[in-house]
């Protein structure tokens, strides 16, 4: 269904709304409160769309934004309506909408009706309960006081006589960012996990509000350091997008070429981190060494190892010339050989299926429900790609094939899968640099963009689907800045995916969905 | 079989001298004065404050740069050029003789504990590339322990958000004395781009007493093993 198909149908179940065609593949709803629910039903029930996110921005009134995207047919609805003090929770229809309802609550300090877990899901104990960091009247040059009056935070808790938990973090043992972990065990197998997150939250959000729009390049990059590139190239769309330009065809392919080398160094450190766990030294150390070979590749490209500064809105942040292209394909053609010898190796060995097979399944219908992305949804057998399904870059000409997915769900299916997508990658690099055929020279254009201007932009990073919006204020400066990160919803797929499982799998798991705290806490 | 098929056919994989440089790493950018026109362009492009001018002249922090390399494409008079020198590691505050005494002593077996408080988790891989087979920087016997109780020492990365602060002082008085504490990465000097966000006030230096800070955004690997072996003295 194209989105003016959509538009029509919508418009003859639900009348009497106002409907607006933005930037081509975005369809804005305008409704009252009391009618919210009725409509998302009908998005939800009548026309198979998924819940993507719910967000709040401040212009005189503060607008609670529903985002629902077309998994089928690549387009997004957004429901927005003015909130009067309060948010009608959507728990009941969607379970999975209560942490984006807390996150408004907490920095917007709008109450949530209909709900039963209203907990602060950023603020954490040392907080102030009536300090509302997004809002407008909160000057981004101030800080947040510590008053120490937020209710503490209730873990589920155990009843009956042999259950108990286990509380880990937020510092790990080992070298990972902070989370706390409450594991709620009888005997052996895990009951219940809980994860508490937030802890690095710094307010990427509001630090965006007062930069303009030619130095926020710099922070985008660091939302989060594995996906570097992605997040440069979401916000380039996302300019290019509201400005209506594009760039020149070998751009986009050496762009590809960028996101791809990111994907390729993240999935290998994945699948070595996921041999460590099961304490395979051997393909493990390869992996990570492997790695580090991609990284340098990375260096020599863009003198970044994190390919940072590549990515630029209208223009390339790097100089590339034609003549370097032979001496990447041979680094990396070796490097994929290396690998493809030890990955036969690792899934030949007894030992290691032993730990891998069926653990940490995750079935499709609570992928589903849990609006799982990325591999971690396609292990489960959804086949979702915004790669395909959004295209963008020269996506549409190299994505021709079926999306690779798996169907248990399990850390064997993800680690298949993030060996499936390095070949894939390689294969994109290999057809992107084909379609370079001249010197890509660096320009850095400076960005100017309308006063009250909006735009959504997609992209798939190496987590999964990263959704950003950008909504413009005056002179050059963006008047709210949101990302629905990846791992903000797949971190539900965890806790999902532990139960009945034995805490030493925790680690594996832990490892195979490899979600970002970074991104997740902003 | 074919583990030790592999080993034999690759053989040494670990490089030897791992601080040697490195002509596409990134360096502190260099100001030539006489093309400059002081125009205000790379103080304006600058997002961490790290180039601002005053009374006529150009002040460049080395400490806050983020590398984003901005100043050098957005300059009018391709004034600004890159350099390549990643060493920049610094040893702070420890003009006393004791405490180098007292680094010297981990010139053997030197543990650490690894605490992140707010980074963008690039520092985090870098870390962990650290024991990757290509600079195994457990043969200068600097390993990462998985409890404060072990450790000699601890490595930040990242400004210190609110929410960590707690987790973070809860570790360092977990160690054993003297306590060493190494910044990693631009952030843990005044918060680098995070020090706008409102949940991020005080920086490392004003909580802990730090003895060595590596800049970089992320730090390479090979900087922060230069860093390392300047506070072990193994240069």
């Amino acid at each position: 269904m194209h989105i003016e198909d959509f538009i029509r149908e919508f418009k003859k179940v639900v009348f009497n709304t106002d409907i607006e065609i933005k930037n081509s593949n975005e369809a804005y709803i305008y409704t009252i409160q009391p009618e919210v629910r009725y409509i998302v039903a009908r998005l939800t029930d009548d026309f198979g769309l998924s819940f993507m996110s719910e967000f709040c921005f401040e212009e005189n009134v503060f607008v609670i934004n529903v985002v629902f995207s077309s998994r089928k047919d690549g387009f997004l609805v957004v429901l927005r309506y003015n909130a009067d003090g309060y948010i009608d929770s959507l728990t009941q229809d969607i379970p999975r909408a209560g942490i984006y309802e807390r996150e408004i609550s907490d920095l917007y300090g709008l109450k949530i009706i209909g709900t039963s877990d209203t907990r602060c899901l950023v603020k954490h104990e040392n907080w102030d309960l009536n300090e509302f960091p997004l809002r407008k009247d909160f000057d981004s040059s101030r800080k947040i006081n510590e008053k120490n009056n937020v209710p503490n935070y209730i873990f589920e808790s155990v009843k009956g006589e042999d259950g108990f938990q286990i509380p880990v973090g937020p510092v790990h043992a080992g070298i990972i960012e902070p989370g706390h972990f409450r594991f709620t065990v009888c005997g052996e197998p895990i009951d219940n996990l809980e994860i508490r997150l937030m802890y690095k939250h710094r307010g990427i959000e509001k630090i965006c509000e007062s930069k303009n729009f030619n130095l926020l390049p710099v922070i985008m990059e660091r939302v989060s350091g594995e996906s570097s590139a992605a997040y440069a190239l979401a916000y380039a769309l996302a300019i290019e997008k509201i400005m209506g330009k594009t760039v020149s065809p070998e751009i986009k392919a050496f762009r590809t070429v960028i996101v791809e080398l990111e994907r390729i160094y993240n999935f290998l450190e994945d699948i070595a981190g996921i041999c460590t766990d099961i304490a395979f030294s051997y393909p493990s150390k390869k992996f990570s060494y492997l790695s580090e070979l991609v990284h340098q590749i990375c260096e020599e490209l863009t003198n970044s190892r994190f390919l940072r500064s590549a990515i630029i809105p209208n223009g390339s942040g790097i100089d590339f010339a034609i003549v370097d292209k032979d001496t990447v394909i041979n680094k990396l053609d070796k490097i994929i050989k290396r690998f493809k010898y030890i990955s036969d190796m690792t899934v030949q060995s007894v030992s290691f299926l032993d730990r891998v097979e069926r653990t940490g399944c995750i079935s499709m219908e609570e992928g589903v429900s849990l609006g799982l992305t990325g591999v971690v949804a396609r292990a489960c057998g959804i086949r979702y790609d915004v790669r395909k399904i959004f295209p963008y870059n020269n996506y549409n000409k190299l994505f021709v094939h079926e999306i690779p997915s798996m169907e248990l769900g399990g850390v064997y299916e993800r680690f298949q899968l993030k060996v499936k997508e390095i070949f894939q990658s390689y294969e994109f690099i290999l057809k992107s640099f084909e379609e370079i055929n001249v010197d890509i020279v660096k320009t850095v254009p400076q960005i100017k963009i309308p006063d009250h201007t909006e735009v959504f932009s997609m992209v798939e990073t190496v987590k999964g689907e990263l959704l950003l919006y950008i909504r413009s204020a005056k002179n050059n400066y963006p008047c709210r800045v949101y990302f629905k990160t990846p791992s903000f919803s797949n971190w539900s797929g965890l806790e999902y995916a532990v139960r009945k499982e034995i805490v030493p799998d925790f680690p594996l798991c832990n490892k195979s969905f490899n979600m970002s705290y970074s991104e997740n806490d902003r | 079989m074919r583990i030790a098929w592999d080993r034999l056919k690759n053989k040494k994989e670990t490089v030897k001298n791992p601080i040697s440089d490195n002509k596409y790493a990134f360096g502190p950018v260099k100001i030539d004065y006489s093309n400059c026109s002081y125009c205000n362009s790379c103080a304006e492009n600058c997002f961490t404050g790290a180039i601002s001018i005053e009374n006529g002249k150009i002040e460049y922090d080395v400490n806050k740069c983020v590398f984003c390399r901005r100043c050098i494409s957005t300059c009018p008079n391709q004034a600004i050029t890159a350099t390549h020198d990643y060493k920049l590691s610094q040893l702070i505050d420890n003009p006393d003789e004791m405490r180098k005494k007292i680094f010297s002593i981990y010139k053997r077996s030197f543990v650490l504990r690894s605490v992140d408080c707010g980074s963008c988790n690039a520092c985090m891989s870098e870390l962990s590339a650290l024991n990757n087979t290509y600079y195994d920087i457990s043969r200068y016997g600097v390993t990462f322990a998985a409890s404060p109780r072990h450790a000699d020492g601890i490595i930040v990365t990242g400004p210190v958000a609110i929410n960590m602060k707690h987790a973070l002082l809860k570790t360092y008085y977990a160690m054993a004395e003297p306590r060493i504490v190494i910044a990693c990465g631009t952030c843990t000097y005044e918060n680098g781009v995070y020090k706008d966000g409102y949940s991020v006030k005080e920086s490392l230096s004003e909580i802990l007493p730090v003895d060595l800070f590596i800049p970089g955004c992320p730090p390479s690997p090979q900087a922060i093993i230069y860093g390392l072996f300047l506070l072990l003295e193994k240069l």
